[in-house]
């Protein structure tokens, strides 16, 4: 494909194939979006066997916005794509919003921020159309009309500004603007001194909402591309960065411009992501969750070093071959994707955190400090890697317990302050751990129980040898049986689970097994089957 | 006693140049005063058979101690004896136990055998415990470092397959400087050579039973396989999880009256 020759994209609509989409070479042999595709292969009859055609892909379309969206946000946090469930197909999805209030600034200024981002745009071959208005209705409506391509509305002149430009500025159905058309309102001007009722009678009520929207009179909420962080902060680098110390190094600088912002506000990160923007304009996200609060700036930089790291590690590429090693990052940003409160504390002083400088979680009491190791060895080995036993309220061996990675604020809270778990017994009322003395239970227990072959002298009587895992134990003294039915308000309706005798078994050396035959002899089954359950130490 | 003049003045003028730093009276306070230390620094069984043959009045605190089932069906007795050896630690704190999802069977599926029911009937509150499963031998020797490092467990103990003198040695002195208990459990034998302050080597025994002839105590044969600065032994040892105490298990004769029905059952066992 010539991008060069005249080339369209093409969409089934009624009528036949309809033009979706076209570039400049077409647009000069007459062709425009909407008609069809037989209209313009007749219209331009010189070009009958150069006109490329495509079907159009929107997802891909979509893809592609979203990924020019995401590397924007290097101006803003907020931006906001067009996208076609928001829009009618008519106004496009296109291009996007960027919610530059407070931003601007930081690159000298609103003309200065839109000729740095026309000018990556068109470094990535994206010819744009870009407009800065007091509302996005006017911001869409002088990107796409406007005689610039590179506009700046001063804020308040948005009715003088938009009065010249057709009806089509103002983001209508195609049936508004069609109706409009027949009556005669061309501008957007011719609107705006005509009384309202009559259009509010005879339109939909998208017309005003629309004028109004353009106008700044009603507020139209922007749907960001990614949640807008709590705290962010960037910054702009003047050459490429490549390798993980780099980055690491930036990233720390980054975070404690946060840790200041989090102290003055009393409040601590949950979650960050770290944003690095590719020179080629991809962004690539890493994202870290904390176990408690946190303006601990050693302890962050750690866990997005280990993060890279395990990213390195699993893609296979690393910092030092592959993704980003070509092109180097040029911009980074820190957010803080969630923060909690956290109030101000009096450090504690010690001779061993003033000694262990490097260490950096040392100071801080206990419960931080075990957040901070909890923390650092998901950050290598995931979150599923570190876990903690809870009691599940249930008598059936395998469904008493379960292990759980969530819930960690509550339960490392359990040993480092014990005084503050009883305003959470509500919690420990539900399932508790049995007393010590209570009931004997294996210290390791088979995932799943492994069928065995037993020899008893009475069908429901204690097993007296066993085979398992291919070794024959022959059993010196059994103790039992312990009766566990089966939890019918878990089965389903009419159906029943065999009840489970469990005897603790010991054989002649000394190792102690917990059996369990399913099933009671002459009630549930004639021919109990037996199982391997768990190892006591 | 001219001499003795000129000795004490010499005295005193050597405690005024040397002006004490806060550091040099401390190195000096430690020096002098290694008793103290000491009981800060060992994990009595309460046992006085055992400590009393444990060079320091039992296991040294920031050190490394291998545990070893003696044979590998004895993996539940050795990894039961250090839940035993945990839940006797004091104060109460934050326990780590880092367990491989890797490798054979036994060993190497012990963190999805662990049951929290299981460590509370040994008198360890599973509350206390967090389970780190790695899937790489690196990965766990990471974990344990880390953890050692961070002060924050009171305990460590860990599940590793292969360890070279070297990497012990590393393990050592890493626990030697968090002043925390690194508790290996390692392979069946045959073992390298490592750095460890102890090896015990744990095998099973007949358990302890109540005048009902009801299983009360789990009983462990404990071999004190290798003990530096100290004397191997060998103990039959019994523990009771609801005191937390270790006692000898008593003599063998004991179990002649539960156990007479079956003696020829047991002899059939042996011949078999």
């Amino acid at each position: 494909m010539d991008p060069d020759r005249p080339f369209v994209l093409v969409v089934a609509a009624s009528g036949g194939l309809h033009i979706a989409a076209l570039n400049a070479a077409a647009q000069d042999h007459g062709l425009a979006v909407g008609e069809t595709l037989a209209d313009a292969r007749a219209k331009a009859e010189g070009l009958q066997g150069d006109l490329q055609v495509r079907p159009l892909d929107a997802a891909a379309d979509d893809a592609a916005l979203r990924r020019v969206a995401l590397w924007a946000t290097r101006y803003t946090p907020t931006a906001s794509p067009w996208s076609r469930d928001l829009w009618d197909e008519e106004n496009g999805a296109d291009g996007f919003f960027l919610d530059i209030e407070g931003a601007a600034h930081l690159f000298g200024g609103e003309d200065k921020l839109l000729a740095d981002l026309a000018a990556r745009l068109k470094d990535f071959g994206l010819p744009a159309r870009l407009a800065v208005a007091a509302t996005p209705g006017a911001a869409w409506a002088l990107s796409h009309f406007h005689a610039s391509p590179l506009f700046v509305l001063p804020s308040g002149d948005e009715a003088s500004a938009l009065a010249d430009l057709p009806v089509d500025a103002l983001r209508l159905q195609p049936d508004i603007r069609g109706s409009l058309r027949r009556l005669g309102f061309k501008t957007v001007g011719a609107l705006l001194d005509k009384p309202r009722a009559p259009f509010a009678a005879r339109f939909a009520a998208q017309l005003l909402r629309r004028v109004d929207q353009a106008l700044g009179l009603c507020d139209e909420p922007l749907v960001p591309i990614v949640a807008p962080p709590v705290y962010h902060s960037l910054h702009y680098l003047l050459e490429p960065i490549m390798t993980q110390e780099a980055v690491i190094a930036r990233t720390d600088r980054l975070m404690q411009t946060l840790a200041n912002v989090l102290a003055r506000d009393d409040a601590g990160a949950r979650a960050l992501r770290l944003c690095l923007y590719r020179v080629d304009g991809a962004v690539e996200t890493v994202d870290i969750g904390l176990t408690l609060p946190t303006r601990n700036v050693a302890h962050v930089v750690r866990l997005f070093d280990l993060k890279l790291a395990a990213l390195a590690a699993t893609h296979d590429t690393g910092f030092g071959s592959g993704f980003g090693a070509e092109f180097g990052y040029e911009a980074i940003g820190l957010a803080i994707t969630c923060a909690e409160p956290m109030p101000a504390r009096q450090i504690e002083i010690s001779s061993a955190d003033l000694s262990d400088d490097a260490l950096g979680p040392t100071n801080g009491d206990a419960a931080e400090r075990y957040a901070a190791l909890i923390d650092t060895l998901r950050g290598r080995l995931g979150t599923q890697g570190v876990r903690r036993f809870e009691p599940v309220e249930s008598y059936i061996p395998e469904r008493a317990e379960i292990l759980t990675a969530d819930g960690d604020e509550k339960a490392s809270s359990e040993d480092l302050r014990a005084e503050d778990l009883h305003a959470e017994d509500l919690h420990a009322e539900e399932a508790a751990w049995p007393l010590a003395d209570e009931r004997s239970r294996p210290l390791l227990l088979l995932p799943q129980a492994e069928p065995t072959e037993v020899t008893a002298l009475v069908p429901d009587g204690p097993p007296r040898r066993f085979s398992w895992r291919g070794v024959t134990y022959y059993i010196a003294g059994s103790q039992g049986p312990e009766r566990i039915g089966a939890e019918w308000w878990r089965t389903p309706y009419g159906q029943t689970r065999p009840t489970r005798d469990y005897y603790l078994v010991e054989d002649f050396s000394g190792h102690r097994f917990w059996l369990y035959r399913e099933g009671l002899y002459g009630r549930e089954t004639t021919n109990a089957r037996w199982y391997v359950h768990g190892l006591f130490a | 006693m001219a001499d003795l003049a000129e000795l004490s003045t010499g005295v005193q003028n050597r405690a005024e140049t040397r002006a004490p730093t806060r550091s040099a009276v401390l190195a000096d306070l430690r020096r002098l005063l290694p008793a103290v230390d000491d009981i800060h620094s060992t994990l009595p069984f309460g046992l006085p058979a055992l400590d009393s043959h444990l060079p320091r009045g039992g296991l040294a605190r920031g050190a490394l101690h291998e545990v070893v089932p003696a044979t590998e069906g004895t993996l539940p007795a050795a990894f039961g004896f250090v839940i035993a050896v945990l839940a006797n630690l004091r104060p109460s704190g934050p326990l780590i136990f880092i367990l491989p999802a890797y490798g054979r069977r036994d060993q190497g599926h012990l963190c999805r055998y662990v049951s929290g029911h299981g460590l509370s009937s040994l008198g360890l509150d599973p509350a206390r415990v967090t389970l780190v499963e790695t899937a790489h031998r690196k990965d766990s020797l990471w974990a344990v470092a880390e953890a050692l490092h961070s002060g924050v467990p009171l305990a460590v103990a860990a599940a590793i397959d292969r360890l070279d003198l070297r990497t012990s040695q590393k393990l050592h002195l890493a626990a030697n400087d968090s002043g925390r208990p690194l508790f290996l459990i390692r392979p069946a034998p045959p073992l390298e050579a490592s750095a460890a302050a102890t090896r015990w080597r744990v095998g099973v025994a007949e358990a302890a039973r109540d005048r009902f002839g009801l299983i009360a105590h789990p009983r462990w044969h404990l071999q004190l396989e290798r003990c530096r600065n100290g004397r191997p032994g060998e103990w039959k040892v019994e523990y009771d999880h609801v005191t937390h105490r270790f006692s000898l298990a008593a003599a063998l004769a004991d179990h002649a009256l539960p156990r007479s029905p079956n003696a020829r059952a047991r002899k059939q066992a042996g011949g078999s």
